[in-house]
C-alpha cells in the first residue's frame, strides 16, 4: 500500500517535470518563430545572466515553502544589503568581497530574525516576513534618504556581474554552486528530509523528534542569507547600489517555485522542479524583448515586454495555483472513494 | 484582562503622541490643514475596515492596493467618457466587487493559502494597469472633484461617510448575524461549519466586501483630486494591515473590533507629519510602519504565550 502510494507520487512529480520542460521546449520554438534571435549563444547567457538573482531567491525560498513557511522579506532583504554593501565599499573604505561577504552575513542576521519570531514565538510567517519586508526596505530607503546611490566599484568587483568565466556568465558558477549545495541538502540529507516532514505535517515532525524550530530556522537563514548573495550579484552587474534593488523578487521568485510543482501547503516539490520554474519564467522574460514586429494595444510587444510579461507571471501563478489545489482536491477525493472500496467487502463479509 | 487592553493601549499612545504635539509643535493642529489630513486619511480607512474583516475571517489581502488603483483608474475613464459621476462610483464599485470575487473564488471555494493567491492578483491587476496606462496621469472632467462641491463640503462628505460606514460596520460585527459569522469562520472554521455557518461563503463574501471597500476607497480617493494616478493605491495594503494589526486585530482571526481599527489608523496616520512637525526627515516612514507591524504581532505572540486561549 505504501509503496503503491509512493509510486504514485513520485510518478506525479515526473509528469508536473514533464510539462514543464514542455512548456520550455514550447516557449522555445514560439520566441525563436516570433523573435529574433531567441537562442544563440549570446542571447542565451543573456537570460541566465539577468535572471540568476531571481533563481537564487527561488532556489532558497524551495525549504521555506516545503516548511509550509513563505518568506516575502527577500526582495527587501537584498535592496537592504545591496545598501549596506555599498556604504560598506564607499563609506567604510572595506575591501569589496570582504564586503560581499559581510552582506551575506547581515542577509543571514535579517533571517534570522525572521526565524527568531516564526519558530520562537509562534507567529505565523506571513505576517512577520509581511513586517520585515516592510522593515527591511525602509531601512534601506533611510539610509539612503531615499534618493542615494552607491557606485564606483573597483573592476575586479564589477567582474562577478559582467565577465565570463570559461565562456560562461561568472555569476553562473556561482548560481550552479549554490544550486548544487541546496540540491544535496534538501534531497539527500536528513535535514531537506525533514523540511517536508515539517510541512507535511509540524506536529507529527515533532512526535517523530524531529527539532522543528531549528530545522525551519535553518530554512528561513538561508534565504536570508542567499537573498544578500543575489544582492552582491545584482550590484555587480549593475554597478550601482540602490535602496529599490529587488522590488518584486519575491513574487518572482514565489512564482517559481509554485510553477516548479512546490506545494504551497508545504510537505512536497523538488528543487529541480524550482529549477525548471525559474528557466520557463526567465524564458518569458525575456522572449518577450525579443518580439518587435507584433503589437499589442498599439505598442510593439517588445517595447510593453517587462509589463506583459509581469502580468503573463501573474497569470501563470493563479494558473498554477488552481490546477495545483484541484488535483489535490481531486486525489483526495479519489482517495476517499478508494478508502470506501476497501472498506465495502469487510462490512458485506460477515 | 481588560477586554479592551489593547485598544486602551493604542489610544493612550495617541493622545501621548498629540500632547507632546501640542506642546512642542502647536501649529500641527491649525484647523485646516487638520481637516485636509483628516480627509486624505479617510480612503485608507475604509480600506482597513476591509482588511480587518479580511483579517477576522482569519485571511489576508494584499492585493487591495492594486485593486484601488485599478478602480480609481476605471472610475476615472467612465467619467473621463463624460458619463455621469453616480456610473463612475457605481463601476468602481463593481469593478471591486469583481476583482474581490476572484480572491473570494480561489481562497474560500478552492482552498487556496490567501497570501499567495492576493500577491498573484496584485502584481496581475499592477501590471495590467501599467500595460493599460503606461503611467499616465488621468485628467478628470470638471464637477468630479469634491463631488462638484465645495471643498469644505466636499471633505465633510468624504469624512463623515468614511464615519457612518465605520460606526455602522462596527455595529453590524456586533449586532449583526454576519458579524458572527466572521469571527466564528475566523475563530475556528470546522466548529463554524458544525454551528451551522458556511464558512466558504462567509469567506467569500468578506473578500467580496473587501473589493467593493476598495473601490469606495477609491472613489474618496477620486474626488480629492482633479486627476487619477495609475498608482495611487501603491503601498496602501502594508498601511491597512498595519492598522488593523495595530488595533489589535488578531492575525490569527477572529478577534478584534473596527474602533482599534480606527486608533490605529489614527496613530499610523500621525507619525508621518509628527515626524515633520518634529524636524525630522521623513524617509524613516516604510522602517516605521514595519516595526509597528512587528512589534503589535510580538506583543499579541506573547500575550497569547502567557494565557494560551
Amino acid at each position: 500500500m505504501s509503496t503503491a502510494r509512493s509510486f504514485s507520487i513520485k510518478s506525479l512529480f515526473a509528469r508536473h517535470e514533464m510539462v514543464l520542460v514542455l512548456v520550455i521546449i514550447f516557449e522555445v520554438i514560439l520566441f525563436n518563430a516570433l523573435g529574433r534571435r531567441f537562442l544563440t549563444s549570446g542571447n542565451m547567457s543573456n537570460v541566465f545572466r539577468h535572471s540568476v538573482e531571481i533563481g537564487l531567491l527561488a532556489l532558497a525560498m524551495t525549504p521555506v515553502i516545503l516548511t509550509g513557511g513563505i518568506d516575502l522579506s527577500v526582495g527587501s532583504m537584498m535592496g537592504l544589503c545591496a545598501v549596506l554593501f555599498g556604504i560598506m565599499v564607499n563609506v567604510l573604505g572595506l575591501d569589496p568581497w570582504m564586503a560581499a561577504f559581510l552582506a551575506i552575513g547581515f542577509g543571514a542576521l535579517g533571517g534570522g530574525l525572521n526565524a527568531l519570531l516564526i519558530t520562537r514565538l509562534n507567529l505565523p510567517p506571513l505576517i512577520v516576513t509581511l513586517g520585515t519586508f516592510s522593515l527591511f526596505r525602509g531601512l534601506a530607503e533611510a539610509l539612503t534618504r531615499g534618493a542615494e546611490s552607491y557606485s564606483g566599484f573597483p573592476e575586479s568587483f564589477l567582474a562577478l556581474g559582467n565577465s565570463d568565466l570559461a565562456g560562461i556568465p561568472a555569476q553562473i558558477w556561482v548560481f550552479i554552486a549554490v544550486a548544487v549545495g541546496i540540491y544535496l541538502m534538501v534531497h539527500h540529507t536528513t535535514l531537506g528530509r525533514s523540511f517536508r516532514a515539517i510541512g507535511y505535517s509540524q506536529e507529527g515532525a515533532r512526535y517523530a523528534g524531529i527539532p522543528v524550530a531549528r530545522n525551519t530556522s535553518i530554512a528561513y537563514i538561508l534565504a536570508g542569507a542567499v537573498a544578500g548573495l543575489a544582492a552582491v550579484i545584482l550590484v555587480a552587474r549593475l554597478g550601482e547600489a540602490r535602496a529599490n534593488a529587488g522590488i518584486g523578487y519575491e513574487l518572482l521568485a514565489i512564482t517559481a517555485v509554485v510553477l516548479g510543482g512546490v506545494s504551497i501547503f508545504g510537505g512536497s516539490g523538488t528543487v529541480g522542479g524550482t529549477f525548471l520554474g525559474w528557466i520557463a519564467l526567465a524564458f518569458l522574460n525575456n522572449g518577450l524583448t525579443r518580439i518587435s514586429d507584433y503589437r499589442i494595444m498599439d505598442q510593439p510587444i517588445a517595447s510593453v515586454a517587462r509589463e506583459l510579461s509581469g502580468l503573463l507571471t501573474g497569470l501563470l501563478l493563479l494558473t498554477a495555483l488552481a490546477i495545483g489545489a484541484s488535483t489535490k482536491t481531486l486525489a483526495v477525493r479519489r482517495a476517499r472513494k478508494q478508502s470506501l472500496s476497501n472498506i465495502k467487502p469487510s462490512t458485506t463479509n460477515p | 484582562m481588560n477586554k479592551y487592553f489593547r485598544e486602551l493601549t493604542v489610544a493612550a499612545a495617541l493622545i501621548l503622541l498629540l500632547l507632546s504635539l501640542l506642546l512642542f509643535a502647536p501649529h500641527f493642529f491649525q484647523a485646516q490643514p487638520m481637516v485636509s489630513r483628516l480627509t486624505s486619511q479617510m480612503p485608507a480607512l475604509v480600506a482597513a475596515i476591509g482588511v480587518a474583516l479580511v483579517i477576522m475571517t482569519r485571511q489576508i489581502d494584499i492585493s487591495i492596493g492594486a485593486q484601488f488603483s485599478m478602480c480609481a483608474v476605471i472610475a476615472g475613464v467612465t467619467a473621463a467618457s463624460g458619463l455621469p459621476l453616480g456610473v463612475a462610483i457605481l463601476a468602481a464599485l463593481g469593478a471591486g466587487a469583481l476583482m474581490g470575487a476572484l480572491n473570494g473564488v480561489l481562497v474560500a471555494y478552492l482552498g487556496l493559502p490567501s497570501i499567495v493567491v492576493t500577491l498573484a492578483t496584485m502584481v496581475t491587476w499592477q501590471e495590467a494597469l501599467r500595460l493599460w496606462q503606461q503611467g499616465r496621469l488621468l485628467p478628470l472632467p470638471d464637477g468630479i472633484q469634491w463631488f462638484g462641491l465645495s471643498q469644505g463640503a466636499g471633505q465633510a462628505l468624504v469624512i463623515s461617510a468614511a464615519l457612518i460606514l465605520l460606526i455602522a460596520a462596527a455595529w453590524g460585527m456586533k449586532n449583526l448575524a454576519a458579524g458572527r459569522f466572521i469571527y466564528a469562520t475566523g475563530s475556528d472554521a470546522e466548529a463554524a461549519r458544525l454551528a451551522g455557518i458556511n464558512p466558504k461563503k462567509t469567506t467569500f463574501s468578506v473578500f467580496v466586501a473587501m473589493g467593493l471597500l476598495a473601490g469606495l476607497a477609491a472613489v474618496l480617493n477620486l474626488v480629492q483630486s482633479p486627476q487619477v494616478q495609475p498608482n495611487a493605491g501603491d503601498g496602501l495594503e502594508l498601511k491597512a494591515i498595519a492598522a488593523a494589526v495595530v488595533g489589535g486585530v488578531a492575525i490569527s482571526g477572529g478577534r478584534g473590533t473596527l474602533l482599534g481599527v480606527l486608533l490605529g489608523m489614527m496613530l499610523l496616520a500621525n507619525v508621518n507629519p509628527a515626524l515633520t512637525h518634529f524636524h525630522q526627515p521623513p524617509y524613516w516612514e516604510k522602517a516605521i510602519q514595519g516595526l509597528v507591524i512587528l512589534l503589535a504581532v510580538v506583543a499579541d505572540g506573547l500575550r497569547s504565550r502567557k494565557n494560551p486561549v
